[in-house]
């Protein structure tokens, strides 16, 4: 594909309120404090990494981060397509109204274009639509629109990825036994017991041009469906492998080419032998330094492509990673001290969700 | 780009899940404990079982996330204070729908799952192309399940035949060709 530009990045998370704090808090090695909650029937507690609270409501929340995004932005919008990525959207107003007492009714559970239609028609964009692929959402949110403007159907784009503090996801989870109990997010290590759910609310533009605040070029990727199990990917990593392969190839670049790979490293049992066993086949004896950014933002689910990207990307532009302080013990070879890479390194970056799918963005960092 | 098959499909509110698996029966054997949602989608794309290739896209829809399995969720976590039911809350997972779909086709292309808005059609056929044009398939499955209660859905399948449709609905999408039609007409819910 052409490469397109990635721009403006906004970023709240359990990081910070905004994307410096975020990439500064990393940059330190700083894991930010969870919060806890109780899991329904079982009378344990799991951890939460929480945004800063916004004094807003959820639209309002999304229009000023649209706006911000935008504020460098020669308007009028009306060329921009804008795609949102989330897989808990407005559920958490839903959740309020029955919580408060509120029978279920139809009239509860909105239209999934909901919010994507009040941006368009507020912002006014040439279009907008909503993602929701799981824990790829963002990721191919990434990958199409940003491949819908090297088309030139349109001529930027504006990604917006998002989860809320949503109950129903937090108690899915642990229905699913996959949240650590122990609260230590460790992607990769052999004691891992899960992991820890994390709020975020990003965004990035997409186009043709740098724009005033430049953070990378999107060379390629590659998304497709492993139907062998709802929940996880073949674990001999034989669909990871080749999602990575089409992906380079999508972006006329090799393994070889790479400098770092951002692992999607869930931390849960499964998932990341698969991602092991994947990179294994695709890097053999020669695989790049890796990161894992879970335990810095939690599992931001459906937002992980777009919020894990943007502080990877941002603090990749200031300065030398931290080490995982685990490296030594890990199952695959993570950075065990700092890294630091050249401005322009190539990231290949893994995103893998429920519903089989699997995605690898190839990402170029850009000049400081 | 161009379509090659279409179907729509119209069942009555009251039609019961059981009576939407019994359809889908008639052309794969359906997936157990699965919603509303995922049994539309799948009686959406099974007409186009003999005509699928392995690569094919399949670019999914739906207006409203599956309603009976969100009250069931919220009965859970909120009324009966409980852990929602695994298998309930895997399913709440909209894409889930595109993974049964795919599974139970044999495709392995992208599988995306969008929610349906007024430009639905001319998305689903940008994405398409882009994906055509890219060699990552030769084929599109486009589904899209409306209205949760007296449902519809309507599937497009295209090929990389060289050709130009007016994306902008489904009926203009699917002029000239003969749409495959099935109406439920029997409500036992």
């Amino acid at each position: 594909m052409k490469p397109i530009h990635l721009y403006n990045g906004c970023l709240r998370s359990g990081m910070g309120a905004t994307l410096a704090e975020a990439s500064a808090a990393y940059l330190d090695g700083r894991l930010p404090s969870a919060q806890w909650y109780d899991l329904r029937e079982l009378g344990e507690q799991r951890a939460y990494l929480a945004a800063p609270a916004s004094n807003l409501q959820l639209e309002a929340d999304l229009e000023a981060l649209a706006r911000e995004c935008l504020a460098d932005e020669p308007g009028p919008f009306d060329d921009v397509l804008l795609v949102i990525a989330s897989t808990t959207l407005d559920i958490g107003q839903m959740e309020a109204r029955v919580a408060q007492g509120e029978p279920f009714h139809n009239d509860l559970s909105t239209s999934l274009d909901r919010l994507a239609a009040g941006l368009r028609d507020s912002l006014g964009l040439a279009g907008a639509f909503t993602m929701n692929t799981a824990c790829t959402s963002a990721a191919n949110a990434l990958l199409y629109a940003g491949r819908l403007v090297a088309s030139g159907a349109y001529r930027r784009a504006l990604v917006m990825a998002f989860e809320t503090p949503c109950q129903l996801a937090m108690q899915g989870f642990g229905a699913l036994g996959l949240l650590s109990p122990s609260g230590h997010y460790r992607p990769f290590h052999p004691q891992r017991d899960g992991l820890v759910l994390g709020e975020a609310y990003c965004a990035v533009m997409l186009g043709e041009q740098p724009g005033e605040r430049p953070l990378a070029r999107l060379l390629g990727g590659f998304s497709a469906c492993d139907t062998s199990n709802l929940t996880t990917t073949l674990e001999d990593g034989s669909h990871i492998d080749w999602v990575m392969r089409q992906a380079l190839d999508s972006a006329c670049v090799t393994s070889a080419d790479i400098a770092l790979v951002k692992l999607h490293g869930t931390a849960t049992g499964a998932n990341d032998i698969a991602e092991s066993n994947g990179m294994q086949r695709l890097f053999a004896g020669l695989q790049p330094p890796s990161c894992v950014l879970k335990p810095y933002l939690g599992h931001t689910l459906g937002a992980c492509g777009l919020s894990e990207t943007l502080l990877l990307l941002d603090a990749l532009r200031q300065g030398p990673l931290p080490p995982v302080d685990y490296a030594d013990e890990a199952m695959l070879a993570l950075n065990g001290a700092p890294l630091a890479l050249p401005p322009e390194a190539l990231l290949l970056s893994n995103f893998f969700g429920f519903g089989g799918n699997n995605a690898s963005l190839v990402l170029q960092g850009a000049q400081p | 780009m161009k379509v090659i098959a279409a179907s729509e499909i119209r069942g009555p509110a009251g039609c019961s899940d059981k009576l939407l698996k019994a359809e889908v029966a008639r052309f794969v054997e359906p997936p157990r404990r699965v919603d509303r949602l995922i049994l539309q989608s799948l009686l959406g794309a099974a007409p186009f079982l003999p005509l699928l290739r392995k690569d094919c896209g399949l670019y999914l829809a739906a207006d409203y996330p599956c309603r009976p399995t969100m009250e069931l969720l919220l009965e859970a976590v909120f009324v009966q204070h409980k852990l929602p039911k695994p298998l309930e809350f895997v399913n709440s997972v909209s894409n889930a729908a595109g993974f049964h779909v795919a599974q139970k086709l044999g495709v392995e292309g992208p599988n995306l799952f969008i929610g349906a808005g007024r430009d639905l059609w001319r998305q689903f056929c940008e994405m398409a192309a882009l994906d055509m044009a890219d060699g990552v398939v030769s084929q599109a499955l486009l589904i899209h399940s409306a209205n949760p209660d007296e449902f519809v859905v309507r599937s497009l399948l295209l090929d990389n035949t060289p050709g130009t449709a007016d994306s902008s609905s489904f009926a203009t999408l699917s002029e000239g060709l003969d749409i495959s039609r099935l109406e439920i007409v029997r409500a036992d819910g």
